[in-house]
């Protein structure tokens, strides 16, 4: 187990220099001055401009400026955007947020989305199945950005103006754990929605297997039957499922991020590609890619715990 | 069935969860009545680079500027420049020799006075591009610019420019501790007025390092001579609020609240909603969408006023179509543009109709300027067409950047022509404005482009010289016409700035004949405040007035 572990890490690493590289090359691709940028409408003085474009190597071929970018990642330096910002200092503020809002959503997919499965699957073909389909089939159907603004309005304004509770701030994180129960809710909605369908229907089939049928007519207590054989064996597919979705959560933050005004790493992937800040944009893709081999990674190693079938040697 | 009970003590211990942490933080969040020390909150954009005058050329720094710096003068309501540090700004009989004297008993917040050689400083520092200050190049009328940052023989080619052999502008003389003189490269009426624009700030000793470039610490916890000074070190990229507090010691005057906050939102929508749920004060730009809301919601806490934006449309006149190169077939196209419809639906009324390429907001600014060529008369508009050999025109281009919202009004241009004129009507996306600039640089763009400009200080000189003067910065169209040129010229060399406004608009008058750029629309100040603060105002740039807002 921990071999495989180590190869897999291993196995990391050339995928992360070549993900750099590629995205190095697709940003410096994207038409436009990054510099004349910064001017907007105006046009810029010259030799401003020349100033900033010695500085960042613009003039450079790309080969030898991604030389000088992995050469300052190895030290430790991410470099600065073209206002004058470490990308380290972006990231410091920033992945912390976004991991918060993940796990917030994390969570939410979790709690909400096994619990619907599990009672639709035990309900099956009455009336709270029914009812559970259809809340699924409304989550899925709603689009995150018309959900985030009206949850926004309904729960973030006019409740707090109709009743005085201000129990959902409206934008930003400056209330800790309860700024990111709305988002949080927002960016999980498809997944619950997909998770609950998905224990549903996995758990349906395992609790017509014969082993399920053994073990009761073994009279075995009918929680055991679930918590032990039932649940256990369904969970495969919903940890896949989990697993692959912390890494989509993280980059898939951006509209939930900006709605929310959350200073995370999705609305500054946004607002990066916008104003052409490669060097950040290369920086967070690299620590995305990492949190998507490390989910994946954990995601390979549950298997065997929960399956004592899967070997790894 | 043990398990659904299960399942619904599950579902229950997660509304539980949801309910304690809605109690466990409420009682960080202030209440709505406030006592005097909560702070007013601003929306703000994030500010593109630190908080230093030379360096802040977008809206997100300069409000922010307005409440940390004085400068050597400010605007009163009409936009003309009143003093604020500066004792007495004179000038001799050419315009070109400023002595400036100021007042004392200004200081920074570490403590030191402010001096002339504050100013001196921190003019040579932004003027320097060694430096790459944003606006350094408005310190290319003052003398000497030219030997501190010397050309680069072959622009784009291998060759680098020389190196400066100076660090200071020849131009600028610190008499004393209270004066100092400026010679300009050539007369300039409009000098005075100009120093309350954030590029002449002053900047204190304690800004400098030892090697000339400023401290590390300027950039987060920046000493200022401002009204208000940091509260609490501002980490950009990182900070969602800079936080500033009253300056007691500001002896332009004390500000009526203590503490003001500026929050940085990336969408202006979710700005609104927190300014409608009470959790922001102050929102200087509402978004289009919302305005007609917000008349409703806000009543007489809603602001509606002119702007100094004025938008244009530009047309490619030396290696353009024929309908570009030619001004009465551009001022037919000018004829066929309604206006005051596209303002008022396109725009639902965030912009009001252009007759003139001057802001309403500026002193020089005349109602009907542009005369027939701006009044929508489509019937006129296609006689001029036709007997221009307008018929003969395949196909008009509008080019306009993608990413600013333009598409709209642009497409809705593009019917105006069709339907008027009978013309093919192609508008063109680019992806940035700089991009529409390489085209046009390559000569590639046919038709028309759009244009905006916002003033750096309120005179008329600001919009006519950069858009329409030979080698202007904004000159995109490269209009050229000797006798503007020698109008603004008098203008800036006549004794006294009502003397000068009346040859700026002569030459404004040309420009509007000869129709490179065509007005299209004015940008309207559409702002709104919450019930916690009274007395708001916004001065001609759109900053909050933060010494007068007051808690209500």
């Amino acid at each position: 187990m921990g071999r495989y572990a180590i190869r897999r890490l291993l196995q990391a690493i050339p995928v992360l220099v070549g993900t750099t590289f590629l995205i190095f090359v697709i940003v410096y691709a994207l038409p436009g001055d990054p510099i004349a940028a910064l001017g907007g409408d105006r046009r810029l003085d010259p030799a401003y401009v020349a100033v900033l474009r010695e500085q960042f190597h613009l003039n450079d071929p790309l080969l030898l400026r991604y030389w000088y970018y992995v050469r300052g990642v190895f030290s430790g330096d991410f470099g600065t955007t073209y206002r004058g910002v470490p990308v380290t200092q972006i990231f410091q503020g920033k992945f912390g947020v976004t991991f918060q809002l993940a796990m917030t959503a994390l969570i939410m997919e979790a709690v909400i989305g096994l619990g619907l499965g599990l009672l639709a699957a035990l309900r099956r073909g009455r009336w709270e199945d029914q009812a559970v389909l259809g809340f699924t089939l409304f989550l899925v159907s709603i689009p995150p950005l018309v959900m985030g603004f009206v949850l926004q309005l309904w729960l973030g304004v006019k409740l707090k103006l109709n009743t005085g509770l201000d129990i959902f701030p409206v934008a930003g994180n400056a209330e800790g754990l309860r700024s990111y129960l709305l988002p949080g809710f927002v960016l999980a909605c498809t997944s619950i929605a997909y998770l609950t369908r998905l224990t549903r229907t996995s758990l349906v089939e395992v609790l017509r297997a014969d082993y399920i049928r053994t073990a009761v007519a073994k009279g075995m207590s009918r929680r055991r039957v679930l918590g032990r054989h039932a649940l256990r064996n369904s969970l495969i597919p919903l940890i896949t499922y989990l697993g692959a979705d912390l890494g989509s959560l993280m980059g898939g933050a951006v509209i939930t991020e900006t709605i929310f005004n959350l200073p995370g790493i999705g609305q500054q992937l946004f607002n990066s590609v916008y104003l052409r800040e490669n060097t950040v944009v290369v920086g967070i893709v690299t620590v995305l890619v990492l949190v998507y081999i490390l989910a994946n990674l954990v995601v390979d190693m549950l298997y065997a715990v929960l399956d004592p079938r899967i070997r790894y040697e | 069935m043990r398990v659904t009970n299960g399942a619904k003590i599950a579902a229950a211990s997660a509304l539980l969860a949801l309910a304690v942490a809605a109690c466990g933080g409420g009682s960080s969040s202030p209440g709505a009545s406030g006592s005097a020390d909560t702070p007013v909150r601003v929306y703000i954009s994030e500010p593109q680079n630190d908080l230093i005058g030379g360096n802040t050329g977008e809206s997100g720094g300069a409000e922010v500027l307005k409440a940390l710096y004085a400068g050597l003068v400010d605007y009163n309501d009409k936009a003309e420049p009143q003093l604020e540090i500066a004792e007495s700004i004179e000038h001799d009989a050419t315009n070109t020799n400023w002595t400036i004297k100021i007042k004392p008993g200004y200081t920074w917040s570490d403590g030191t006075p402010v001096t002339a050689q504050n100013f001196v400083d921190a003019w040579n520092f932004t003027a320097n591009s060694a430096n790459a200050q944003q606006l350094g190049s408005y310190f290319s009328i003052v003398k000497g610019y030219d030997a501190l940052n010397p050309a680069d023989p072959d622009e784009d080619g291998p060759k680098t420019a020389p190196p400066a052999t100076t660090k200071t502008l020849e131009g600028l003389k610190v008499v004393d501790d209270s004066t100092f003189t400026v010679e300009l490269t050539h007369p300039f009426s409009g000098f005075e007025t100009a120093l309350g624009y954030s590029a002449f700030f002053p900047l204190p000793k304690a800004a400098f390092g030892a090697d000339g470039k400023l401290v590390a610490a300027e950039s987060t916890s920046p000493i200022t001579n401002g009204p208000f000074k940091i509260a609490k070190p501002y980490k950009r990229g990182t900070d969602q609020t800079i936080s500033v507090t009253r300056n007691d010691s500001f002896k332009g005057g004390k500000a009526k609240v203590a503490n003001i906050d500026y929050k940085i939102y990336t969408d202006p929508e979710t700005a609104y909603n927190d300014l409608l749920a009470g959790n922001l004060d102050v929102m200087d730009t509402l978004p289009a969408s919302q305005v007609a809301n917000a008349k409703a919601t806000f009543g007489n806490r809603y602001i509606e006023g002119p702007s100094s934006g004025v938008g244009w449309l530009g047309f490619n006149i030396k290696t353009g179509g024929v309908y570009a190169t030619n001004p009465e077939l551009r001022k037919a196209i000018s004829m066929s543009i309604d206006r005051k419809t596209i303002t008022q639906t396109v725009f639902s009324g965030t912009r009001t109709a252009a007759d003139d390429n001057i802001s309403p907001l500026i002193p020089g600014y005349r109602q009907g300027a542009c005369g027939e060529a701006c009044n929508y008369d489509p019937a006129a508009a296609k006689q001029l067409w036709e007997s221009n050999g307008g018929s003969a025109v395949k196909e008009v281009t509008l080019s306009y950047n993608a990413d600013g919202g333009h598409k709209e009004w642009i497409e809705a241009v593009a019917n105006n022509l069709r339907t008027n004129l009978g013309v093919a009507v192609t508008p063109k996306p680019y992806e940035k404005f700089a991009a529409i600039l390489d085209d046009l640089g390559a000569k590639k763009v046919q038709g028309a482009f759009r244009l905006a400009w916002l003033m750096d200080w309120p005179l008329p000189d600001d919009y006519l010289r950069p858009v329409f003067g030979t080698g202007g910065s904004s000159n995109y169209v490269q209009y050229s016409n000797k006798q503007f040129d020698e109008l603004l010229n008098k203008g800036d060399a006549a004794p006294t700035l009502d003397e000068a406004i009346k040859f700026y608009q002569q030459a404004d008058d040309l420009a509007l004949k000869d129709l490179a750029y065509v007005p299209i629309y004015f940008y309207q100040l559409n702002a709104a405040y919450s019930q916690n603060v009274k007395n708001v105002k916004l001065d001609p740039f759109e900053a909050l007035d933060v010494l007068n807002i007051e808690k209500a």
